[in-house]
């Protein structure tokens, strides 16, 4: 396995990864019905503890895709299908693991801890100018080794959120305008093309349980839809070197979105209308309408981010920085 | 709470029953909050008007992130980039707003005239409109961000010992980075207008070219503060200014050669008012255009006293008082009727004045004889070449200009 420490889903709990996993594979028919499904294969499978797979299997049988038995472990289907039950070793069915996810169950390293509050910091600074991360002061902060560090650094780097300067010094920032608007204008090149290449493979009746929550169900955020898009629309695009681009154009602004919101700026309410219309399309018309609408839908966020890169403005930088971020 | 001493000395009187005074809440600037125009809309209008004067920053900044803290926002449509989109306000209805007909073309439509040119930058009529999705613009809607009301055409002032009286060799923006007033040039800290003069003078000296100034590069912003910071170094900046009452300080203090200027603060130079005159730059004026909105927690009564506040500006006596200190109206008809013949001919149509003028505060601001530079309005207005701006890399612009200014002010070598 190549050691490949960054992608968008190293981020999520284990155990939403082998969910998804699990998910997918009793969706395709891999798994097949009345299908033993035990703790202890899976968790070897997915090279992790049985703790995860707990709750993974639980989530599983929330959704009705498994259930208990009268014996060790969960059944593949619903308890109304009077299944007998299927016993053989789930690593014989060479199940389907997206890279992504196979790469993030495996690059949990001890960095994984800490990675999110100094993602946090470093994506913050940007927004107040040009700033050098210092080494031995990160080592200082987060009290670990210079080898762990340089994990965090190099995983910041894949996300696009740090490089290198001719003086072989870390550099984060500035975050401009331009830089959004350039990302924005590649999303939207690149998304609703991919969302075409999806329309066979969209996870239609998920877009539509989404649909129908959006304005009903208060705890759904503009961001869980952008999730929603992607997971079940865009990431099913048979094209995965596309899908790869898109992921990795989006690390930034996630993550900048994500601090800003944190800076106590205002969330975006009008989006949530646009996504009940982007996933109406979605589920009910030629894919055609859909991707202009995304076109559309990305061209108003991208105005509505460039909003937001002034008001920041008024944010003074006695906000303070964590110390091993030093101003250029 | 302890006792005073002698409290049983302070004789007790049932409190009389009556309603708490209504009043309406107005955060702005030195711009629009004088006292001849509070007590004068009190009195019109009723209820009390408390005032909370700040400057320009820090108004904007409270304006956008403490939003229940006033009623009425009274500041400029460039900052509405700021605080609009902090959603701190609400739209106003224009079906409320009784003279909206009146407000002229500058205002609505963006230029004095179908043919005249914009100005680089934001043009208020850019922000003016609400526009679907929560976005403003040009295109007319029933519902507006701001209700314009004064404004003005900007520019540096100098001193005619150094630069002689601007009959040989006109004003130019480049004075403001003039070697001959090296030592003694003053900028405004705003990073939407300062930033502005900067550029309008780096541009008019040679030293830069802009693709387009109203909407600068990175690249172009750091060419700027570069050329500043070098400037700065060689000691040509005496310091910089957030309010007229600084600005004329240092003026009567005799510190500055050229500075940013805005009209009020002629009026408060006193001797130094002889030798140190207004611009009317070769290039063209740095316009700004200042309104009135509604906090977005304004409803029912309160609201309603909102729109009287808002429609009472434009009703005659507000802009009299702006014209006294140099700033025009939106809605000019009312103010003529508001304002001494003489007055209008003076500050709108650029006529010598007839008498000696006075101020808001009744000083005199004016001697028989003055002209204003740039003469009638419809010159004025037909010479922007910019108007005050929040550019789309404010934010790293801001932050670069907040870094300048404050070496400019600590003296760093």
């Amino acid at each position: 396995m190549t050691q490949r420490s960054s992608n968008s889903l190293a981020q999520e709990p284990r155990y939403e990864l082998i969910t998804q996993v699990l998910r997918s594979n009793i969706s395709s028919g891999l798994l097949p019905a009345g299908l033993v499904l035990l703790e202890g294969p899976i968790a070897a499978l997915m090279q992790t503890s049985r703790i995860p797979v707990q709750a993974a299997l639980r989530t599983l049988a929330a959704e009705g895709l498994v259930h208990r038995f009268d014996g060790r472990g969960y059944l593949v289907g619903s308890p109304d299908q009077d299944l007998a039950p299927l016993r053989r070793d789930i690593a014989a069915f060479d199940l389907n693991i997206p890279q992504q996810v196979d790469d993030a169950l495996q690059t949990r390293g001890t960095w994984k801890h800490f990675y999110d509050e100094v993602e946090e910091q470093v994506a913050l600074c940007q927004v107040f100018g040009e700033f050098r991360l210092v080494e031995t002061e990160l080592s200082d902060y987060l009290g670990v080794s210079r080898t762990v560090v340089r994990d965090v650094l190099s995983r910041l780097q894949e996300r696009g959120l740090i490089r290198k300067n001719a003086s072989s010094h870390w550099i984060a920032g500035p975050l401009t305008a331009r830089t959004l608007r350039e990302k924005f204008e590649l999303r939207a090149i690149m998304e609703p093309a991919a969302l075409r290449l999806a329309a066979p493979h969209i996870h239609y009746s998920k877009i539509e349980s989404y649909r129908d929550r959006i304005g009903v169900d208060p705890t759904l955020k503009p961001e869980g839809l952008e999730s929603a898009l992607m997971t079940y629309c865009i990431a099913k695009a048979s094209n995965t070197a596309l899908v790869e681009m898109i992921q990795t154009n989006q690390m930034l602004l996630t993550s900048v979105n994500h601090a800003l919101t944190g800076l106590g700026l205002p969330e975006d309410e009008i989006a949530l209308d646009q996504y009940r219309t982007l996933f109406d399309l979605i589920a009910r018309h030629p894919i055609d309408s859909a991707a202009e609408y995304l076109r559309d839908h990305l061209h108003i966020m991208a105005s509505k981010n460039l909003a937001r890169m002034k008001i920041v403005a008024v944010i003074s930088e006695t906000v303070g920085f964590a110390p091993y971020l030093v101003l250029q | 709470m302890a006792l005073p001493p002698d409290a049983n000395q302070i004789p007790v009187l049932a409190a009389p029953a009556h309603l708490p005074r209504r009043r309406l809440r107005v955060r702005g600037t030195s711009i629009t909050l004088l006292k001849e125009v509070r007590e004068r809309a009190q009195a019109d209008l009723g209820f009390d008007v408390d005032y909370e004067l700040l400057d320009f920053i820090t108004c904007q900044r409270q304006a956008a992130m403490q939003p229940d803290g006033y009623d009425i926002y009274e500041q400029c449509f460039h900052n509405l980039d700021i605080v609009w989109f902090w959603g701190a306000l609400q739209p106003i209805d224009t079906q409320r707003i009784a003279d909206w007909d009146k407000i002229t073309d500058l205002s609505k439509e963006g230029g004095i005239s179908k043919y005249a040119w914009r100005g680089h930058g934001d043009a208020p009529v850019r922000k003016l409109y609400v526009q679907p999705g929560g976005f403003l613009g040009p295109k007319q809607g029933r519902f507006i961000s701001m209700l314009p009301t004064v404004h003005n055409m900007d520019s540096f002032g100098f001193d005619t010992r150094v630069f002689g009286n601007g009959d040989v060799k006109r004003p130019s923006w480049a004075w403001l980075l003039d070697r001959r007033a090296k030592g003694r040039i003053a900028l405004v800290d705003e990073p939407a207008i300062g930033f502005f003069d900067a550029a309008l003078a780096a541009e008019a000296a040679g030293e830069l070219q802009f693709a387009d100034i109203g909407n600068m590069t990175i690249s172009e912003i750091d060419g700027l503060i570069a050329l500043l910071e070098d400037r700065r170094r060689q000691g040509y900046f005496c310091g910089s200014w957030r309010t007229g009452e600084e600005a004329a300080q240092l003026l009567t203090q005799d510190r500055v050669s050229a500075q940013s200027m805005w009209s009020p603060v002629y009026g408060h130079l006193g001797k130094m008012a002889e030798v140190f005159v207004e611009s009317a730059p070769l290039e063209g004026y740095r316009a700004w255009h200042g309104g009135a909105s509604l906090s977005r927690h304004l409803a029912g009564a309160q609201l309603d006293m909102g729109y009287d506040y808002l429609n009472w500006w434009l009703d005659g006596y507000a802009g009299a008082v702006m014209a006294r200190q140099g700033y025009y109206m939106s809605a000019p008809e009312r103010t003529k009727a508001a304002l001494a013949p003489e007055e209008w001919a003076y500050w709108y149509e650029g006529a010598p004045a007839a008498r000696d003028l006075l101020g808001p505060a009744g000083a005199v601001v004016v001697k028989t004889g003055a002209k204003r530079a740039g003469g009638t309005y419809q010159d004025r207005a037909n010479r922007i070449a910019l108007w005050n701006t929040v550019m789309e890399e404010y934010n790293y612009a801001a932050r670069a200009w907040d870094r300048f200014i404050r070496r400019v002010n600590e003296g760093q070598k």
